[in-house]
Formats: C-alpha cells, structure tokens, sequence
C-alpha cells in the first residue's frame, strides 16, 4: 500500500512546496510600495510653486483677504505655465468656500488632474488661514 | 546500507517541503528587509513632500510676520503664541501625506520674550524680531517623518543724527537704513517726530529715498530740541522705532 502510494505523496509534496515558495512571493509583493512617481507628481509640485510663489511676499494673503478673485485668476494664467488648466477653490478654517466667483481658466482636457493643497496663512495684523485646493490638467 | 537508503527515499517528500519553507523565509525576510529600509526613507526624500514641508514653512513665515507687526503696532505680547496655535490647528487638517502634527517652541532668554524681541530707543541698531523652532511631525501609513526648522523675522533699523544749529531753530539731517533678516529692505512708511517738553510732536520735511533701504531724513525743529523719534514700518507692517539725541 505504501508503496503504491508513495509516487502520489511525492507528487503531493513537490507541489505543496511549490505553493508555499510562490505564496512568499504574493505575500511580499501586496506591501504597498514606498515611493511612486508619476506625471501628476509633477504637476502637482508645479502647482505647489506657483502657490509658494505667489505667497513669497504675502501677496496671495492680502488677495485672498481683501477677495480679489479676478486678480488671483490673472495671477494664476501669468504664473502656471502655457498648456495647463487650473481650478481654484479656496476654504476658510471650517472648510466652508470662500471664493465667490470662479478662479479658473477654462475645462479640463484632459484625464490626468493633479491636486494640490496650500495652506495660505495672511500677513495681516488678525492672522486668517485658508487651506486652497487648486487642480491642474494638461490641456488637450 | 539498505536501510539507509530507504530512510532518505522515505523522508525526500519531508526535505523538499522544509526546504521549500526556507527558502519562502529567506524570500520574504529579504523583501521585508529591503521594504524596512526604503520605509526609513518614506516619501520624506520625494519632492512632493519637500515641496509640502517648504509651503508649510513660508506659511509659518507669514504667521509670524503677521504677529511680528501685530505686537509691534501695539498688540499684545501674547499674540505670537496664539496665531502659531491657531495656524498648528489648521495644519493638524491637513492630510495629504498623513496626519500633520506642528508643534512650536517660543524662544525665550534675556532679550526675547515669548518668542517676541523689541530692542528700540536703545543703541544705534533698534530691532523689532521674533524667533521661534518648529517641529512638523507628519504620521504616513508607510512611515513617520519628521522635519525641525526656525524661523527668525526681524526688521532692524540703524542710523545716526546730525544737526545745525540756525537762530532758533535746529535743522537735523537723519540717515538710517532699513533691514529684513539682515538684508536691505524698503519702508513702507516713515514718521518723525521731535519732543516738546514731555509732548512729541509729528513734524513733515523731507525724505531721501535711495532705493536700497536707505533713507535721508531731513527735519526742522525749535531750538530747544533734546531728542526726535523716528516710526519705521517696513513693507510687511513691521514697526521698528528709534530715538536720536540732539546733543
């Protein structure tokens, strides 16, 4: 009987040992990678400079204080370079929108949309903080 | 012999299947290893999250210009401390790269007094300053990365007086030149005043402004004159101040 068998347990085995080296495989290629980039990374950074930028010297503060919307928006089209499509949202500290008119340049293209989000703290003499969301697209 | 040979032809099954279980152990503790160490690292070299970290530091930048000019317009010595509270708050929302955590230490020595320093009317530099250290602790689900930083504001303000003596009337020439962080900045506005007993009195003449953070100031003032104070507000509202004998 055992000898029968025994073909079959070896069988049984090899492949036992086989589903046990692959499962080490899949378990270790589930862990979450720790670095990817991608080309809305890029954008994304592109964004958060401009933003930088604009705040260097508190200009964007006292714009978002005083709702200069239009001015912002014209500062965004000279700021982010040709062939990007932005939308700017801008939330006071309980997240309510606080913009009242649209700080875009137009529709969204194309499928790959970048997020970016500042935290825009004003050099004014009350201290106000606006977290703004601004989403960059290639235009198509 | 024989039997021999029949042991390892009955256990071959058994040393396949432990062989198997090591080397499933040296794959997955070489993978985990290697992912340990790329963790340690975390996002904290990418861009993105240096691009964040470097926002996140011009924002508190601005926080405390804000509570700079605030307290030296007259605001409380308290008002640094509240604002950086009040904007840690707003950063503990963030939550692109995880859950933030900023956390601030006012400086305090001799001079700075809950991270604020005023140093006016005393020597031939007057400083208004603040400074203060900060710890951003961002908590990831692949890692926990921490970034310190300080940041110093100052508007400092150095000079020095002359005058002539005319009749009854003094006519005095004040050159001062004007710094942010130890670089030549603009003023936004200047104010001159002269004392009048135990009154001070604004008074108007003229300003010399040569583009590089230095102004000549040029007053006139009764003859009786001991002292004139100058008002320096740089362009981000920051009130340094500074008096000259007449003497």
């Amino acid at each position: 009987m055992r000898n029968e068998n025994a073909g079959q347990i070896r069988i049984i085995e090899a492949v036992f040992a086989v589903f046990v080296i692959f499962s080490a495989f899949a378990v270790t290629a589930n862990l979450p990678a720790a670095q990817n980039t991608s080309r809305s990374d890029n954008l994304s950074s592109v964004g958060l400079q401009v933003l930088m930028k604009l705040d260097s010297d508190g200009s964007l503060g006292r714009n978002l204080d005083q709702g200069h919307w239009t001015v912002l928006r014209e500062c965004l089209t000279l700021a982010i370079p040709a062939g990007i499509s932005f939308n700017m949202t801008v939330y006071d500290e309980q997240m309510h929108e606080v913009n009242t008119a649209v700080i875009s340049n137009g529709g969204f293209g194309s499928q790959e949309v970048s997020f970016t989000e500042y935290v825009c703290a004003s050099r004014d003499l009350t201290l106000n903080c606006y977290a703004i969301h601004l989403y960059l697209a290639v235009t198509q | 012999m024989r039997k021999l040979n029949t042991f390892r032809a009955n256990s071959s099954g058994q040393l396949l299947i432990v062989a198997a279980l090591i080397i499933a152990l040296m794959i997955s503790s070489t993978t985990i290893y290697v992912y340990e160490l790329n963790k340690g690292a975390g996002y904290s070299n990418s861009p993105a999250f240096t691009d964040f970290a470097l926002s996140l530091k011009q924002s508190t930048r601005n926080a405390m210009i804000g509570a700079l000019a605030n307290a030296s317009n007259g605001g409380t010595g308290a008002v640094l401390s509240e604002n950086l509270n009040h904007f840690s708050d707003v950063v503990r929302r963030l939550n692109q790269f995880g859950v933030c955590n900023l956390t601030c230490s006012l400086f305090e020595d001799s001079v700075y007094d809950l991270g604020i320093w005023f140093s006016w009317n005393s020597s031939e530099v007057d400083v208004s300053g603040a400074y203060a250290d900060f710890g951003l602790i961002v908590d990831g689900f692949a890692s926990r990365v921490s970034v310190p930083y300080a940041i110093n504001v100052t508007t400092s303000l150095a000079g020095n007086c002359s005058y002539v003596l005319e009749g009854t009337e003094k006519h005095v020439n004040v050159t001062c030149r004007l710094y942010n962080e130890g670089e030549p900045a603009l003023a936004k506005n200047i104010t001159v005043f002269y004392e009048s007993g135990v009154d001070w009195i604004q008074t108007g003449g003229s300003t010399i402004d040569y583009g590089n953070g230095t102004y000549l100031i040029n007053i006139t003032a009764p003859f009786d004159t001991t002292q004139i104070l100058l008002n320096v507000w740089d362009m981000r509202g920051i009130l340094v101040q500074a008096k000259y004998a007449l003497s």
